[in-house]
């Protein structure tokens, strides 16, 4: 059985936020983030049955915005970062570390890597579900974008 | 080392804040609306299939049957007997009505 409209409302509501944080930051463009993110539920309204434990569908829905990013990336379309950024105002810690700017610096995978990790909070394995990548691999990938990002951020604190 | 970490952990977390407070989500009954419509789309594809498959198991076998009225017209001799090109033929021809009519009973199970 598919997932009733009420069920789909639940899951929106608990997991949109942070997988359109997830793309808004990986493609760097709300356009191409809002439509993959609509492109991510319809897919799991297509695929998934009703019943999903919450954990389940959150890693599924991450799964599928990986796929898309992989996807776009692959089609040569992934440019990222070629709007300017338009979240606003910042915060103190953020007029010291241009975020964007490390962000821009890292490849697409080091930074979907480091924003599963410390924005979603999720462990090896939780990431390596959600990547389609092994435990393994998402060790090591973590660990030389833990130190890129690390070196970029020892850069902005010499400049500072 | 930690002290990095903890900065590159705030960082990104401030970052996604900030995001979270400038990017509005779509609403869901649009999403709802988008993926009922690929769903009816994939359904009707899905109840069309047996049929492209029985209509092109239907021209193989027309072509079929058109080669052997021509062989018999006389035309080409050189060929299998009549009795043996029948049997063949019949024989081909209900394995193929049979193998599709099974994968539209199949095909129309899945979808119920």
């Amino acid at each position: 059985m598919f997932i009733t409209e009420a069920e789909f409302q639940r899951i929106y509501d608990a997991n949109a936020g942070p997988i359109l944080g997830y793309l808004a930051a990986s493609t760097g463009r709300r356009d191409v983030a809002d439509d993959m993110l609509q492109e991510t539920f319809c897919r799991l309204l297509v695929q998934a049955k009703s019943g999903m434990e919450a954990c389940d569908v959150r890693r599924y829905l991450f799964r599928i915005a990986t796929n898309l990013l992989r996807d776009r990336w692959r089609s040569g379309e992934g440019r990222a970062f070629d709007e300017p950024d338009e979240t606003g105002a910042t915060t103190d810690l953020d007029a010291s570390i241009d975020v964007r700017a490390m962000l821009e610096h890292l490849s697409p995978r080091e930074r979907q890597l480091l924003w599963l990790a410390y924005v979603e909070g999720m462990d090896h394995a939780e990431i390596a579900a959600a990547t389609g990548l092994g435990r393994l691999s998402v060790r090591t990938l973590l660990f030389r974008a833990r130190g890129r990002a690390r070196k970029f951020l020892s850069a902005g604190e010499e400049l500072r | 080392m930690n002290r990095q970490e903890d900065r590159l952990r705030d960082a990104l977390r401030g970052y996604a804040a900030r995001i979270a407070a400038s990017h509005t989500v779509p609403p869901a009954s649009g999403v709802w609306l988008r993926a009922e419509r690929r769903r009816r789309r994939l359904a009707i594809e899905r109840a069309e299939r047996p049929l492209r498959i029985m209509q092109a198991l239907g021209l193989v076998c027309a072509m079929i049957a058109a080669g052997w009225l021509l062989i018999q017209a006389g035309s080409v001799h050189p060929l299998p007997s009549f009795g043996t090109v029948v049997l063949v033929s019949t024989f081909a021809s209900l394995l193929l009505v049979v193998a599709g009519c099974w994968a539209m009973v199949l095909a129309s199970r899945r979808s119920l």
